[in-house]
């Protein structure tokens, strides 16, 4: 006898339905498994026939061959486990064809009958939104995230058969409507661990975080050891507005198919942070893998922050691995077996010293040799650098601000201030000002005669290039949004952005201009 | 009961003492003499000696040791205010409080002084332009004042003494090292010929070993020594200009060869040139130089050197005339003219001091919102009055 079992595998942040046949018949006994699966799948077999027997169940002492439909694309990941069981009870049957109709089964079981959550539930889940879902409890959470569509739980295999061959009802746990469960969980609130009322003094460095957050820009900050690099790129997030529905359920589905828990409300609604250490691999920061493509650092940061500290120890293969997506705000991973694309939308904050003393090359305290200097800005490239429309130096604070009167801003009340400015950029028609286009910016940001003169200036004396004339201009946007400063683009504004956009030879070795 | 050369030998053993700088010896000295200084340092209750770290290392020494192996070693000890001492050291505000001398010290006075400089690691045409200044400006009987280092200070000093005749102009040399110690070892001979012809000057005690800190505090005695500064060669950033920055601070006109734009050896210079220093393609050009520099000297003689202003030679607003033009530019800023500054400029300009002050530290200072501060930084360093690098500012 025959069955087919709905279900589905990963391909990247994406799922494929998977048809899973399977076919029992007489002969010498035997269970194979073909459509070219992975080790996990391979060793599901196993997996399978124990927790049948460990349910009470019957194992057919026949012929078992299970066929993964379409048989030529490779599939991975444990999932497959619980339709292969419900197939092989109905094709030896135990379970009535009826039973099971219109119905897809995805989970993983355990040796003693018991299902086990799998990742990426709430995309497994958006592909199969067309049959009733039937998924272990771990993993009911997420898809229910999907959206419409109709989800049944379950603990353990026994407890299915009762409720698939109607000795027991299901429970009301599965079907949820779309949000209503969400809402119900959510915290209220956004409690940030990290306030940017904690750092003292560093005013130049607060202000380059509002207009980031405001405008989407990547930071460099450039300092020696013990400056507060970190501390700062800590509150960055806190700045940020929440995700917005689509981005929230993309950052979602990345954090679920790379297996990493989800918040209790299920929903990332936060900006995400992420800090790979620099010994981190080129798969691991852009993604990528074998058979499961999983996504990597810069897809986890998806609508949030990226920050690389100590940016000038990592590979050189891996930064300018980082260009494409900064420019696209997606990855795409090509393998021999195929490709797929992550989303990779993200603010990038990277942190160094100067030179390998962390002093900058100040006269009278830098201790670098001019070619160790040299050495050590050759490990950035200058395109990388490039993307980079703030760069700012952070210095140790003063002793008169670590003990002064806190008289800094909460993070509440400059998340107002971006809040109001992302809403001026939004109104022109921009996600966030870094994206401008470069024509749109004699429209959408008009610099008074006084700013143009400043800016040709500039470019007189060589200081700016043109390049980082584009820069300078979505910066100086920014901030007299931050101002609330009106259309037209002042003095003030551009000479703010000259100096956030960083001092030629803020590396004194050279690479930033 | 003072034997005459104790004053010397005391200074002399307070400076071969292990772990002394010109810094600290300077403040081992100040107010106390080398006598007392030594007496006190060995009692272990100088003050400016509190943990009592040369008390040991002094009660080891003889000091009528120390003064025989000067002798032996043909080198003077040359204090402020004592005879040999160069007068232009005197009231400098880096003044070596002691000074090592093998040669002739009385060289310097009364001569005109052009200290030519440059890169270690300089290019053929470096070398040949400094070696062909040098001759022709000690044929006129100008000292030429180098660092006997490799590369550019090596050739001037080659071209100083084929130059130099019948001590017209006498070759002087200022190293970092003690004057026993000859570094780099391949300039042993061009050493011997300049103590000999002329005179080479030290601030450190015999046996001082060459380590990085002692090169750059050398080039601001190079600096103070002379009349005129001219730079041969010199990457972008390196250490000549420090000497550059030295002689400007102290109102020294700073002269550079311009060279290959393509050549790295010559992006400093070039850079000094674009700054507003004087160009020197001859040896007249530098004679002119110092012709003017020492008509201003005549001119406010007795005034000690200003160093308030750091006036180093740059875009000018005015290019009214050659040589101190810069420091002028600049005095004129502070003084308010020719370009008026707003409340909040001359805020940050006073926040502002010769050293690389950072952007957090001129909020700090100034108090004033961050974009006005921006503001003014920006509009300081236009005019010419600021100049900024690696994320800091400074005067100009």
């Amino acid at each position: 006898m025959i069955a087919a079992i709905p279900s589905a595998v990963l391909v990247g942040v994406d799922a494929t339905v998977v048809s899973v046949e399977v076919h029992v018949s007489n002969g010498l006994p035997g269970f194979t498994v073909v459509g070219l699966p992975d080790a996990a799948v391979r060793e599901s077999r196993d997996r399978v026939r124990a927790a049948l027997l460990s349910s009470g169940l019957q194992w057919p002492l026949r012929r078992v061959t299970v066929n993964l439909a379409p048989s030529g694309m490779r599939k991975g990941g444990a999932g497959l486990d619980l339709p292969i069981a419900v197939g092989v009870l109905v094709a030896s049957g135990v379970l009535p064809p009826r039973s099971v109709e219109g119905m897809a089964f995805v989970g993983e079981l355990g040796l003693d009958g018991s299902l086990r959550g799998v990742p990426g539930a709430v995309v497994l889940a958006e592909v199969l939104r067309r049959y009733r879902l039937v998924v272990p409890e771990e993993s009911a959470h997420e898809a229910s995230l999907a959206g419409e569509c109709d989800i049944r739980v379950a603990a353990t295999l026994a407890a299915l058969v009762d409720r698939l061959s109607g000795r027991r009802p299901w429970g009301e746990v599965g079907t949820t409507p779309d949000g209503s469960f969400r809402a119900a969980s959510k915290p209220p609130g956004r409690p940030h661990a990290a306030d940017l009322a904690d750092i003292r003094g560093q005013r130049l460095a607060r202000r380059a975080l509002e207009v980031v957050a405001a405008g989407g820009h990547h930071l460099l900050l450039v300092g020696p050891p013990g400056s507060g690099k970190t501390m700062l790129a800590r509150r960055l997030p806190g700045l940020l507005p929440g995700l917005d529905r689509p981005t929230a359920l993309e950052a979602t589905r990345i954090h679920s198919v790379a297996g990493l828990p989800l918040p209790p409300g299920g929903l990332i609604e936060e900006p995400p942070f992420r800090a790979p250490h620099h010994g981190a691999s080129p798969v691991a920061m852009i993604g990528g893998g074998t058979t499961w493509m999983r996504p990597g650092e810069i897809s986890l940061a998806h609508g949030g922050i990226l920050f690389l500290d100590e940016l000038g120890e990592f590979p050189a293969v891996v930064l300018d691995a980082l260009r494409q997506p900064l420019e696209d705000g997606q990855v795409r991973v090509s393998r021999a077996r195929g490709s797929t694309s992550f989303p990779a939308r993200f603010i990038l904050v990277g942190a160094m010293n100067p030179c390998p003393c962390g002093e900058g090359g100040a006269p009278g305290a830098c201790r670098c040799s001019r070619a160790a200097q040299e050495r050590y800005a050759r490990r950035l490239s200058a395109p990388f650098l490039d993307r980079f429309d703030i760069a700012i130096r952070v210095d140790r604070p003063l002793a008169q601000e670590l003990f002064g009167p806190p008289s800094a801003e909460g993070s509440a009340t400059v998340a107002a201030r971006v809040a109001g400015a992302r809403e001026r950029a939004a109104e022109r028609g921009v996600r966030v000002n870094a994206d401008m286009a470069g024509p749109r910016l004699a429209d959408d940001a008009p610099l008074s005669s006084g700013a143009a003169a400043i800016v040709e200036r500039q470019i007189r004396s060589g200081t700016l290039s043109a390049r980082g004339m584009h820069r300078v201009h979505r910066l100086s946007r920014t901030i007299a949004d931050l101002d609330g400063a009106g259309e037209v683009i002042g003095e003030t504004q551009v000479r703010e952005a000259l100096l956030l956009r960083g001092q030629r030879r803020l590396l004194p070795g050279g690479g930033l201009r | 009961m003072i034997d005459s050369g104790q004053l010397e030998y005391h200074a002399g053993a307070l400076a071969g003492l292990p772990g002394m700088t010109p810094v600290r010896l300077a403040k081992l000295l100040d107010g106390f003499g080398p006598v007392l200084a030594w007496q006190a340092v060995k009692a272990g209750t100088h003050p400016a000696d509190p943990r009592r770290k040369f008390a040991v290392p002094a009660r080891r020494t003889d000091v009528d040791d120390v003064g025989r192996r000067y002798a032996r070693a043909g080198v003077r000890i040359l204090l402020p205010g004592g005879a040999g001492y160069p007068s232009m050291l005197e009231g400098d505000p880096g003044a070596p409080a002691v000074l090592f001398a093998s040669g002739d010290p009385a060289v310097v006075e009364g001569r005109a002084r052009v200290a030519i400089v440059g890169t270690r690691s300089a290019t053929h045409y470096g070398r040949q332009v400094a070696s062909e200044l040098a001759a022709e400006l000690a044929g006129h009987g100008v000292v030429v004042v180098s660092g006997l280092a490799r590369g550019i200070d090596g050739a001037a000093h080659a071209g100083a003494l084929r130059g130099e005749t019948g001590g017209a102009g006498p070759p002087v040399a200022v190293v970092g090292t003690g004057l026993d110690v000859v570094y780099p070892p391949s300039n042993r001979d061009l050493w011997a010929r300049v103590a000999g012809r002329g005179v080479v000057f030290s601030e450190s005690a015999l046996g001082t070993q060459p380590h990085p800190g002692v090169f750059p505090a050398r080039n601001r005695i190079i600096a103070a020594l002379a009349d005129v500064v001219v730079v041969v060669e010199s990457h972008h950033g390196g250490g000549s200009l420090y000497t550059a920055e030295a002689a400007a601070r102290r109102g020294i006109p700073v002269c550079a060869v311009p060279g290959s734009v393509h050549s790295r050896a010559s992006a400093g210079t070039n850079g000094l040139l674009v700054d507003g220093c004087i160009p020197v393609r001859d040896a007249t050009d530098v004679l002119v130089a110092v012709a003017l520099a020492r008509a201003g000297q005549d001119a406010r003689a007795g005034a000690p050197p200003s160093v308030d202003v750091a006036p180093y030679p740059r875009a000018q607003p005015s290019r009214s005339a050659r040589a101190p033009a810069g420091a002028r530019a600049s005095r004129d800023v502070e003084r308010g003219a020719p370009a008026p500054l707003t409340p909040a400029q001359r805020t940050v300009w006073e926040a502002v001091d010769d050293t690389p002050t950072a952007f957090e530290t001129i909020l700090v200072r100034t108090d004033l919102p961050l974009a006005a501060a921006a503001e003014a930084c920006g509009q300081l360093v236009e005019s010419g009055a600021l100049r900024s690098g690696a994320g800091w500012w400074s005067r100009s």
